[in-house]
């Protein structure tokens, strides 16, 4: 009898004790690793997409965080460097054994970072990453940003119906990733829509003359110009097309690259007219997304913008897979990922079994008017 | 569109040839190729950028202004740098690496200052009203870009020829030992020569900067480029050599980007780069070219 | 423990590559400048080098040592092109013609789909180890050590400290300074395919001025007194960066500084000795 009670005593002791052991381990908190341009010359991508992460953490942690234990990020700086991004992926994988990435900012440090991930079996997640072939990288990478190739048909397709457009010409910077990548999505759209391509013209991302290229555009008479390029020269080709003086009725249709706030700030009234298709937008009614703008401008000042909301969404879509899996182990987390169904500013989301997201119901087409992107009316 | 292209051609030849002309003069007379001149570019720029928008001052106060500032650091760079090398006596190639190394630090402090981003002139200091005379469009920026180039170019000309000052810059370029004995102030004329030679870099920025309105601190750097390609194309050294290649690359990259293949426009300058040092290493008009190498 | 061992290995994998390849890079460096000539393209042929062997094994399946030597004997090719012409005129023009190289391949890579264009390369497999790295470092350095101490690098130095002298005494100019040129180029490719073959991934606008800056200033910092030096400032200068993670972003204001600095007040680097010096007979 006595024995049996100290046996019984003994277990309640051992369970206080596992009980205990496990309490200690919840306290720790759960950290995945995240890739990201956070200084030098294109940081602002990168700390737009931290300030979306660490909106929703916040969040996600107020409501319980995951596994009974508090979600947490450890941040490393790529620079845009895609040295420096293989080496932050090795450090967060070898010397923080981080269950997940988030990252990195770029298609370029994707493709090289990616494989490294991909190779420890470590799921890596991108949310700014829209170049063709993401996710052929290998069945652990995953993205959350909508690839060109989903948006870029919807803008074009809306620019032939709600405008007219058949013939246009095209201009892409042939010497970076993005633009190129982008320009391939759009020959192929244009193909499958039907309208006419008169020219196709190139440039250098860090060029500033275009008069040649526009002058040679202004001459074969399109309906609207179509632009695959970040923001700098697409502003340069704006500021080139007034002053050639082709008219403001050829619309400028651009890519990604356009669709910034800045485009309006460096090109001014040269910029009116843009017409881009975007995943999100701020003006975007729901509620969801009007808690995100309210909450987003009173923490940091200023308002979001897409890699932000992509960025925000993503956490909350990281935050239910970890959940679903039970464990911080890269394996279950890889598995829960492809059956997260998330409802977030950008609208339903949920993973292609390519990894690539599924939904693109929430696509907008928005044009710029006296500086401001609005819906196109 | 011939006309129109031509335009476009002769317009950004012109600011090549003006860039291109301090770069060959520094080389003509101080024999050294200094690597800093790009930065003279990216200075000027920013320096009337913020003379227009913190001083007020407009378009033609700025642009003496800045050419001045970016002659004055070019001075001083000239005297910290080579100044010390000069007086060692140390290979060319010492002083081409000097100026290498001071490249990448200032184009790196000043992005570090700036940032890459692309900053414009405020819209009030320059009317960008067109002219349309048959379909042939030109801007009045265009138009004082041209005239700014024809006038910098003939002062240029005229003080090189015509003035003492000149001889004293010809005699140095000839034989510093020399012109020393002859009894040109080696020192002084070492300092007008970098001062002209800045300003001149620091004009060509400007007038880059207003025409397509976009300013960044790289913007020295993808110039340095074509300006090789314009000073081996005119022969080292040689004014009227830099100033017609200038005008030449200008006008064959616009044709090419018009007429073959946009894709192909900023390969024609490093195609005759090396043509030219394949073929006629002196520069297409050059004499003193073959001196000097 | 092993387990430790292998994080820590994983973790900085790819910073123990960059130091092999980077000591690789200082020496084709090395090369040229212990002649009296600069190169500025030796990040062009190290891209060229890392296209070459990249296409043959991720496109054509082609063993990796094979590939390597491709890596080696293209940018040789190119080098012995550019050499030719400019090799006779002064030191400058080679500086400006190897620049001018550098931007046509860049030009070539971005309008040639077939090497990926702006896309770059993608899929290279991942050859390139430790053993391969190291291995051909160790060959280069004792074969530039022995030449420096032999008759060749004794010409080597004299034309360094004044061509015209060496002219005079009987030196071939015109052989040594193109085979220099070659010999390094050669040299560069190896590292490109190097680091192509470590990163699975190599886009065509990784080999430009400022990567090319760089490994002058690897060089430079190291002295070329001996292939010693170089490699310690390639190791410097690789390091460095990544054990003080602050410098990271200054990364390029150093590079500047340090060559400023080496020409004006340090001629003789960090290693000023001569190899001959050490050890040899009197």
């Amino acid at each position: 009898m006595i024995d049996r009670r100290r046996l019984n005593l003994l277990a309640v002791a051992c369970l206080g004790a596992f009980a205990f052991a496990t309490g200690a381990r919840a306290a720790d908190p759960v950290t995945i690793g995240a890739v990201e341009i956070l200084t030098g010359p294109n940081n602002k991508y990168g700390v737009a997409i931290k300030n979306g992460f660490d909106l929703a953490l916040g969040e996600v942690n107020k409501a319980g965080g995951v596994l009974g234990a508090p979600l947490a990020i450890a941040y490393e700086d790529s620079a845009g460097n895609k040295d420096q991004a293989i080496n932050a992926v090795r450090a967060l994988i070898g010397a923080k054994n981080a269950p997940l990435i988030l990252g990195p900012t770029l298609s370029n440090e994707m493709f090289a970072a990616g494989p490294i991930a991909n190779q420890r079996k470590i799921p890596i997640v991108g949310t700014s990453t829209t170049a063709v072939g993401i996710t052929a990288i290998g069945p652990y990478v995953f993205r959350t940003s909508l690839p060109e190739a989903d948006v870029v048909p919807v803008t074009l397709r809306t620019a032939r119906d709600r405008l007219g457009v058949k013939k246009v010409a095209v201009m892409y910077a042939n010497d970076d990733a993005f633009s190129k990548s982008g320009y391939d999505v759009m020959k192929a759209a244009l193909e499958k829509l039907g309208i006419e391509t008169l020219t196709t013209e190139t440039f250098g991302t860090r060029d500033t003359d275009f008069s040649a290229q526009m002058t040679k555009v202004k001459s074969v008479n399109p309906d609207a110009i179509v632009v695959s390029a970040l923001v700098e020269p697409a502003a340069g080709i704006l500021l080139a097309k007034k002053a050639l003086g082709i008219p403001a009725s050829v619309r400028v249709i651009g890519g990604n690259g356009l669709n910034s706030p800045k485009i309006g700030e460096i090109a001014g009234d040269a910029a009116d007219g843009v017409i881009v298709g975007s995943p999100w937008f701020i003006g975007k009614a729901d509620p969801v997304n009007q808690k995100f703008v309210a909450a987003y401008r009173e923490k940091y000042n200023s308002d979001p913008d897409q890699f932000a909301a992509q960025a925000y969404d993503t956490l909350f879509i990281v935050a239910d897979a970890i959940k679903a899996a039970g464990a911080a182990d890269p394996e279950k987390i890889k598995d829960a990922l492809g059956k997260v169904k998330h409802t977030g500013v950008l609208g339903p989301f949920s993973f292609t079994p390519d990894r690539d997201p599924a939904d693109t119901s929430g696509v907008v087409v928005i044009e710029m008017k006296d500086g401001k992107f609005g819906l196109l009316q | 569109m011939l006309a129109q292209q031509l335009l476009n051609g002769i317009l950004a030849g012109s600011v090549y040839a003006l860039f291109a002309l301090g770069f060959t003069l520094m080389f003509g007379v101080l024999g050294v190729i200094n690597l800093t001149y790009g930065f003279y570019f990216s200075t000027g720029a920013f320096v009337a950028l913020h003379a227009t928008r913190y001083l007020h001052m407009q378009i033609w106060e700025a642009l003496p202004f800045a050419a001045a500032i970016a002659g004055l650091i070019a001075i001083v760079i000239d005297e910290l740098l080579l100044g010390p090398l000069r007086r060692a006596k140390a290979p060319e190639l010492s002083s081409l690496m000097v100026t290498l190394g001071a490249t990448l630090l200032l184009y790196s402090l000043m992005t570090a200052w700036f940032t890459t981003d692309i900053r414009r002139f405020p819209p009030t200091v320059f009317d960008g009203g067109a002219f349309e005379i048959q379909g042939l469009r030109i801007t009045l920026s265009q138009i004082l870009i041209v005239a700014a180039v024809v006038s910098i170019v003939g002062g240029l000309a005229w003080l090189l020829r015509r003035t003492k000052l000149g001889l004293a810059i010809r005699a140095l370029a000839e034989n510093d030992d020399v012109a020393q004995l002859m009894g040109v102030n080696v020192g002084g004329v070492v300092h007008l020569v970098s001062f002209i030679s800045g300003a001149l870099g620091g004009a060509a920025g400007v007038m880059i900067g207003l025409n397509y309105n976009a300013i960044q601190p790289y913007m020295g750097e993808s110039m340095m480029l074509k300006g090789f390609a314009v000073i081996i194309l005119g022969g080292l050294g040689d004014i009227r050599g830099a100033v017609l290649a200038g005008l030449a690359l200008g006008i064959l990259e616009t044709l090419t980007a018009g007429y073959v293949a946009s894709s192909m426009k900023d390969a024609v300058g490093f195609l005759l780069l090396v043509l030219t040092l394949w073929f006629r290493p002196v520069g297409l008009f050059g004499r003193i070219a073959a001196k000097r190498a | 423990m092993t387990h430790a061992l292998d994080n820590f290995l994983f973790t900085y994998q790819s910073l123990i590559y960059a130091l092999g390849i980077n000591s690789l890079l200082a020496l084709s460096m090395y090369v040229v400048l212990a002649i009296g000539q600069l190169s500025l393209g030796q990040a062009a042929f190290m891209g060229l080098g890392a296209y070459a062997s990249a296409l043959l094994t991720a496109k054509f399946a082609i063993p990796f040592p094979l590939a390597l030597i491709a890596a080696a004997a293209v940018p040789a090719l190119l080098a012995f092109v550019i050499g030719a012409p400019t090799l006779r005129l002064s030191g400058v023009y080679l500086a400006i013609a190897t620049i001018g190289v550098g931007e046509v391949l860049r030009i070539f890579y971005l309008n040639w789909d077939y090497a990926g264009g702006a896309l770059g390369l993608n899929g290279i497999p991942e050859e390139a180890g430790f053993v391969w790295i190291f291995g051909v470092l160790a060959v280069a350095l004792a074969g530039f050590a022995a030449i420096a101490r032999s008759r060749i690098g004794r010409a080597m130095e004299a034309i360094r400290a004044d061509e015209a002298a060496a002219g005079v005494m009987g030196v071939n100019l015109p052989v040594y300074k193109l085979a220099a040129l070659v010999v390094s180029a050669a040299v560069a490719g190896v590292a490109g395919a190097f680091n192509a073959h470590v990163s699975s991934f190599i886009g065509p606008n990784e080999y430009g001025f400022d990567a090319a800056v760089t490994i002058l200033s690897f060089a430079l910092l190291g002295g070329i007194g001996s292939p010693f030096g170089p490699v310690l400032g390639a190791l410097v200068l690789t390091a460095l960066p990544e054990v003080l993670r602050p410098l990271h972003d200054y990364r390029l204001v150093i590079n500047g500084l340090i060559i400023v600095c080496v020409v004006i007040f340090l001629p003789g680097g960090l290693l000023p000795w001569r190899l001959s010096r050490i050890g040899a007979p009197r």
